[in-house]
């Protein structure tokens, strides 16, 4: 049975909707500040931060603002819709959801527990009331109106790219009717501060795959795609869900093995699970962070796979940041729109290839046609996963 | 889709002690209480460290997570004003550690997903071990759940009217699922379902059972030890019930207001 990709929805630091991130990532505009203009935090570091504050997104959502909802809610519903919009989609009482997230209502916690923490009496209720994942799940499926089979899944960095690999296996079974799959993460101080105690945050636009790399910038929103069966299509999808695979480096809590196993793993078995060989690969939206260590693990394993014949890369994290749970869905949509527009997204902050090791990534806007496309997200406790997009 | 359930280890009835059942003590001794709560609960199931090389697939759910390591981090982060923090609370405050620690003790890079849906998510996990076990992706899959209560969520939850509804209580129950019985098989799971209206205890029985001894565990508020993964032990619980005489035991599950799930246990003999 074949998987199909009928709606897309994404939000970012470089803006809301498909227009938006797709006129950015054509300009090689990037949507990183030097600064959280919103976010509550005392470190004056580069974010991809959404410049829509709380209130806006309750009235770009036409919610009312006293309903209260948070960050990583309002972005995921921003997208959603976005994307049963753009499938046309009416009928969505058998359609489930899988969405994914890390930081859940943190960014209301936050707030709360300044105050509880002085006083347990104190701090609002609103303000803590969608702290767990499921919290974003069940809002966005109410206020997108989703009324089929809906979970929640969390693997730090990989969660969303899970959540789109577990979406297509619940149409398979026929669990659902039509899926919406992806992830959604706003920016906290909580992650912030975590990424930083942990010395990978770059005090500068982050340069992924460069030799002077320092580490990651952080970043928000939320990428989402309608998973429907190909054959109860009424019109051609951006692409189909070929392959998908999860694996464990097995190595670290945090860090990824020097020869990237678990990388090298996924990617292998996705493209075992397409039927596909490496030399069927036009194009690999790669994890690249930016840290010293996932751009060498996940360079090794792309050069264990694909030898000398390493097809074009590039990371999106220096357009967005890394935003987390979310990362996997909106790079599986930035994915879907390079095989439906044909084209190759540049990898910004790009210079010079990491010593010794001679991969370089596409450094500026290509224009070709675009078959097949691994899209990688990887995360602590060793999560790899890698998908593979193709236009049949 | 069904399957056979080996093995079934409640945290609090463990027959070995965390040293042996985590012998790499540097790991062990990073693990904050949840987690090694959780793990040595997984090894347990699995029969020791060396059990974990024969897992193909690790499912970890839990509807809250790491809620100590969570408040740890943040309290740290508001009293040295964003300054100096140690990282390891915030490591542990992922929800995938417990899967992650499980694989990294063997060395095991096999599928590994963790579900964070409220009370549905061992529920959820187990779909995923159902579909990956018909699909022959699978053989043999380690699934558990894990919840940890701590004082401040107790505040909380009391201040949002849920303790009234019930004692909060924590636990880890991990057990292994295969397709195929063997002769450590101590249960069957014959159905999961995700009905879509609440059902009364005569309409389970009624839908769900098909022995006429069927027993069934109708877990809604207002039982004793509350928490989101409750479910993983209800199973356990719904195993030691099995017997000829009764072949049959439903475990319906509408706790803390979530929309209700079934799971049909059956007696293996």
């Amino acid at each position: 049975m074949r998987i199909a990709v009928t709606g897309l929805g994404v939000v970012s630091a470089l803006g809301v909707g498909l227009e938006e991130n797709f006129a950015a990532l054509v300009a090689g505009r990037s949507g990183i500040s030097l600064t959280p203009s919103l976010l509550q935090s005392s470190h004056r570091i580069p974010v991809g931060e959404l410049s829509l504050s709380n209130e806006e997104l309750h009235r770009r959502c036409s919610l009312e603002p006293k309903g209260h909802l948070s960050r990583t809610a309002l972005l995921g519903i921003l997208a959603v819709r976005e994307a049963l919009r753009d499938a046309g989609l009416t009928d969505l009482r058998r359609v489930g959801l899988v969405s994914a997230t890390s930081v859940g209502g943190m960014d209301l916690t936050e707030h709360f527990f300044r105050l509880f923490k002085e006083d347990e009496r104190s701090g609002r209720l609103r303000d803590v009331r969608m702290h767990d994942c499921a919290a974003s799940t069940e809002a966005i499926a109410y206020h997108c109106g989703l009324g089929g089979y809906r979970t929640t899944i969390s693997t730090a960095c990989s969660s969303a790219a899970n959540a789109i690999m577990h979406g297509a296996k619940l149409l398979r079974h026929g669990v659902v009717d039509a899926v919406v799959v992806g992830g959604t993460d706003a920016l906290s101080a909580f992650t912030l501060n975590g990424f930083k105690s942990l010395m990978i945050l770059d005090e500068k636009p982050c340069r992924p795959f460069d030799e002077s790399r320092a580490g990651l910038n952080l970043g928000e929103g939320a990428g989402y795609l309608l998973l429907q069966r190909a054959e109860a299509l009424q019109r051609d999808p951006y692409c189909y869900v070929a392959g998908a695979a999860n694996s464990n480096d097995a190595h670290h809590q945090t860090a990824s093995s020097e020869e990237g196993e678990g990388a090298f793993l996924a990617m292998s078995e996705a493209l075992r699970r397409a039927e596909l060989t490496p030399t069927d690969v036009d194009y690999i939206n790669v994890h690249g962070t930016g840290t010293g260590n996932n751009d060498r693990s996940e360079g090794a394993a792309l050069k264990r796979l694909f030898g000398e014949q390493l097809p074009p890369f590039s990371s999106t994290k220096g357009f967005t940041g890394h935003t987390l749970a979310a990362a996997g869905g909106i790079e599986a949509v930035y994915a879907a729109l390079s095989i439906a527009r044909g084209v190759i997204y540049p990898n910004l902050g790009f210079a010079t290839p990491i010593e010794g090791f001679g991969v370089a990534p596409v450094t500026t806007l290509q224009r070709v046609d675009v078959r097949t496309v691994i899209s990688n997200s990887f995360g602590f406790g060793g999560n790899c996963s890698s998908l593979v997009l193709t236009q049949q | 889709m069904e399957c056979y359930v080996e093995h079934i280890a409640c945290h609090d009835n463990l027959k070995r002690d965390p040293k042996e059942l985590i012998p790499d003590a540097a790991l062990r001794r990073r693990m904050s209480r949840v987690v090694k709560m959780a793990v040595s609960t997984a090894v347990e199931s699995v029969g020791g460290v060396e059990g974990i090389d024969a897992l193909d697939a690790i499912l970890t759910a839990t509807g809250y997570g790491c809620l100590a390591d969570s408040e740890k981090f943040l309290r740290n982060l508001i009293d040295t004003d964003e300054q100096l923090l140690t990282p390891t609370p915030f490591i542990q405050s992922t929800f995938n550690t417990v899967g992650g620690q499980i694989a990294l003790l063997r060395h095991n890079r096999c599928y590994n997903l963790t579900y964070v849906n409220r009370s549905h998510s061992f529920e959820d996990a187990l779909l995923d071990g159902l579909m990956r076990l018909s699909d022959g992706e699978s053989q043999r899959i380690l699934l558990g759940a894990f919840d940890e209560r701590i004082p401040s969520a107790d505040r909380i939850l009391t201040r949002m009217g849920l303790g009234r509804k019930g004692e909060l209580g924590e636990g880890a129950t991990f057990m292994t699922l295969t397709a195929e019985r063997t002769t450590d098989s101590v249960a069957r799971i014959a159905r999961l379902d995700f009905p879509s209206e609440p059902l009364t205890e005569a309409e389970c029985l009624a839908r769900y059972g098909e022995e006429p001894t069927a027993e069934l565990i109708y877990a809604v508020d207002g039982t004793r030890e509350l928490y989101p993964t409750r479910t993983a032990r209800l199973v356990a619980e719904a195993a030691r019930r099995l017997s000829a005489e009764r072949r049959e035991v439903i475990i319906y599950n509408a706790l803390l207001g979530g929309t209700p799930t079934v799971i049909v246990v059956r007696w293996v003999g």
